[in-house]
């Protein structure tokens, strides 16, 4: 038991166990993480199936990984715990007769003969500490004083503030993966939704794109209403940088895009070889509409795709929610009779010409589309952000006593000196910051030789 | 004077204060050094106007894009090096740091990095840009010193030298290393999640930060605890400086990132 403690407590384990996160988060930035099986195979092939079963295509939630984590948070509580008995009784800790013996083994060090009995010396030393802000403490020893002045003691405390900031930030870590809630909600303007875990809903009022002059996007602006028990209790504008709160959910905006179900279009038909003949039709997908023209009576769209691509089986599919190649699958009738159907593209309309009926000698041209957009918002509740922020708060301040709080400290043994007269000698220390504190370590020497 | 002739004049004064550094060290004139960090400084004035005029042309924080943040980067780690030259008086740190100084800038201006203003996409409209990216890139700075320092240390013959390099080597690591952690860390995760809603992604610019984090914590550990110094020291530096490095720059070009506004 001892020895695993010790083992814990040891700060090689926390410099292996530093190596082997860093080295790992080394290969989960080389491996993409979280994609599919299929992508994972078409890239590394063979390899892919003991990526897998090392968890190194999910590395970061891979059980080993937390493992590694586990061990370095006991590593760190052990350690931190282990020095802090220790630690707090060099800051706080009282003077014995044991310290005089341990002036001599001081790095820095100074003899004085100072005037007056040792008592008096002693108050003199004591006072010149105090009015350096050190912490002054006293124990009566055979025929003299020692003293143990100390300042700025929290320092001693640096980097356990930053040990144990580390702890709660992992502790914050798995608060937030067990208890945290996060969910996708794209809207339409108008449109209510429940948010998720949330017991009220929210509903976009409007959404609206912001252009700078020269072109793109300034920002994109959803004002959002929330809805308790079907009552609005709060409007807001969400934009990217400034969520909207409600009872421990925040909404972030998160992206656009656009409902393809049914835009609106406008197609304009004419006979082939003659511009002049040229009429527009607007309608809407799954809308079927009276045209008048050679051979046909009706028209059609059947199926409308933002990103034409054709997929397996040269099955029809969108490769994205972005309109980079609308396409848009036509159809006429004569009658009850169906004569026509082909895919007409906005960004190829010769191509779609090429599809046009032979027999009517019609051409078809995906003029415009209109599709409401979406506002997708993010909704998340993370009860570990707190624990987060408090964690960020112990090792910035950890971090700022450890290198620019150094502890000092001063002891003084004030004694009879040979023949007549006192003599004081005194140790000092100083974490860091040793120069600076040679130069302080003088000026006391000085000054009290110098006083009466 | 426009941002671009400002910045060219910059880049002409740190050109000739290493040349002048360079000159001390070789011809031995210990009073040039001086010259060297005097035209350094006259550079850094003109460098500050240039990204005074920008900031205010552009309306938003000088680190957008490559170019801004490399200029940035480089004007950082003219202050940092400035701040530990006055302190130290090392004849070696002043023409090597500046050396960097020169090859950022030069970078910066090659065509590598395209110069326009682009209004600022929503994502980086906030106030956490100033301070994630400043804080983040001065501490960095002091890594780059860090590094010179130890490849001083790697290649000084005697043992009295060996000792200032180290000892700069570790006070730059204790000003590099609070404010990494406060800017790329701290206020990262915080900006993060006003943003994005998360405080944390496991994105490879977050993890090369941690990487690199992990490094300098072990440059800490082995110091403190295990009384390492010297050689095996400066060799956690220079691999931590060229962590920060791949983390500032391969991520933005190799790695697929959330961070890449450049
Ligand atoms: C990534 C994780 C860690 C970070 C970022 C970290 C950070 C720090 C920092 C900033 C210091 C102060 C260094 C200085 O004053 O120069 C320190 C000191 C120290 N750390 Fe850590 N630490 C980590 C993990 C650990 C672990 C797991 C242990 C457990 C053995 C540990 C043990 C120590 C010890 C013993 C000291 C010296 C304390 C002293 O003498 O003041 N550290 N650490």
């Amino acid at each position: 038991m001892r020895s695993v403690w010790k083992s814990f407590a040891s700060v090689r384990l926390a410099i292996f166990l530093i190596i082997l996160l860093a080295l790992a988060s080394v290969v989960g930035t080389l491996i993409p993480q979280g994609r599919s099986a299929e992508e994972y195979a078409a890239r590394y092939g063979d390899l892919a199936g003991l990526f897998a079963k090392l968890q190194l295509t999910r590395l970061y939630r891979s059980s080993w990984f937390l493992m590694l984590l586990f061990l370095l948070a006991v590593n760190l509580t052990v350690c931190t715990v282990s020095r802090l008995g220790p630690r707090l009784r060099r800051a706080f800790g009282s003077v014995s007769a044991r310290d005089a013996s341990s002036v001599a083994a001081m790095r820095v060090k100074g003899k004085l003969r100072l005037a007056g009995p040792p008592g008096s010396a002693a108050a003199a030393v004591s006072r010149e500490l105090a009015a350096r802000r050190y912490a002054v403490r006293t124990a009566d020893i055979e025929d003299g004083t020692v003293l143990l002045a100390r300042k700025r003691r929290l320092g001693w405390f640096g980097s356990d503030a930053v040990h144990i900031g580390l702890l709660v930030i992992l502790a914050g870590g798995i608060v937030s993966g067990l208890a945290g809630r996060r969910s996708h909600l794209p809207l339409l303007e108008g449109q209510t939704v429940d948010v998720p875990h949330a017991g009220f809903r929210i509903r976009l009022d409007r959404f609206e794109t912001e252009y700078y002059p020269q072109g793109g996007v300034k920002a994109w602006k959803s004002t959002v209403s929330v809805l308790e028990n079907g009552v609005p209790v709060r409007t807001e504008v969400v934009v990217v940088n400034r969520p909207l709160v409600h009872r421990g959910f925040h909404f972030y905006q998160s992206s656009y895009g656009w409902d393809w179900q049914s835009p609106s279009l406008e197609i304009v038909v004419g006979k082939r070889g003659d511009p002049s003949s040229a009429r527009s039709v607007s309608l809407r997908t799954g809308e079927r509409v009276a045209f008048d023209g050679p051979g046909i009576t009706h028209l059609g769209v059947r199926r409308f795709v933002p990103d034409f691509v054709l997929g397996e089986g040269n099955r029809v599919q969108s490769r994205s929610g972005e309109p980079r190649n609308p396409a848009a699958l036509v159809e006429a009738w004569q009658g009850d009779e169906h004569v026509f159907a082909g895919w007409i593209f906005a960004k190829f309309p010769d191509f779609g010409e090429g599809h046009g009926d032979s027999r009517s000698a019609l051409t078809f041209v995906l003029k415009d589309f209109q599709a409401s957009q979406t506002s997708v918002l993010e909704a998340a509740k993370d009860p570990g952000a707190g624990l987060i922020w408090l964690g960020c708060l112990f090792i910035s301040a950890g971090l700022f006593l450890a290198f620019y709080w150094a502890p000092r400290e001063i002891r003084a043994v004030v004694e009879p000196g040979p023949g007549s007269g006192t003599e004081a000698v005194f140790g000092g220390f100083a974490a860091k910051g040793r120069d600076a504190f040679r130069t302080e370590f003088e000026d006391i020497c000085t000054s009290l030789r110098r006083a009466p | 004077m426009t941002e671009s002739a400002l910045f060219t004049t910059a880049f002409a004064f740190y050109v000739l204060s290493t040349v002048v550094y360079f000159g001390a060290l070789f011809a031995r004139r210990v009073t040039w050094g001086g010259k060297g960090l005097l035209l350094a400084c006259a550079g850094f004035v003109f460098h500050t106007a240039a990204l005074v005029v920008r900031t205010a042309a552009s309306g938003h924080a000088p680190f957008t894009n490559m170019y801004e943040s490399v200029s940035f980067f480089a004007w950082a780690t003219v202050l940092a090096f400035a701040a530990v030259d006055r302190k130290f008086r090392l004849p070696h740190i002043g023409p090597y740091a500046m050396l960097i100084v020169v090859a950022l800038v030069a970078l910066a201006s090659s065509p590598l990095m395209p110069k326009e203003m682009a209004p600022l996409v929503p994502a980086l409209q906030s106030y956490w840009l100033w301070l994630h990216v400043s804080v983040t890139l001065i501490g960095e700075a002091f890594f780059a010193l860090a590094f010179v320092a130890s490849i001083l240390y790697l290649a000084a013959d005697t043992e009295e030298k060996k000792e200032k390099y180290d000892s700069v080597s570790y006070r730059a690591v204790a000003v590099g290393f609070p404010l990494f952690t406060l800017g790329g860390l701290v206020f990262g995760m915080i900006w993060a999640f006003r943003a994005w809603g998360r405080y944390w992604s496991w994105d490879p610019k977050e993890v090369w930060s941690l990487i690199t984090w992990f490094i300098f914590a072990l440059y800490l550990h082995t110091r403190i605890v295990m009384s390492w110094k010297g050689k095996r020291s400066a060799v956690i530096a220079i691999i931590g400086f060229l962590a920060a490095l791949f983390t500032y720059f391969g991520v933005n070009y190799l790695l697929s990132s959330l961070h890449s506004y450049r």
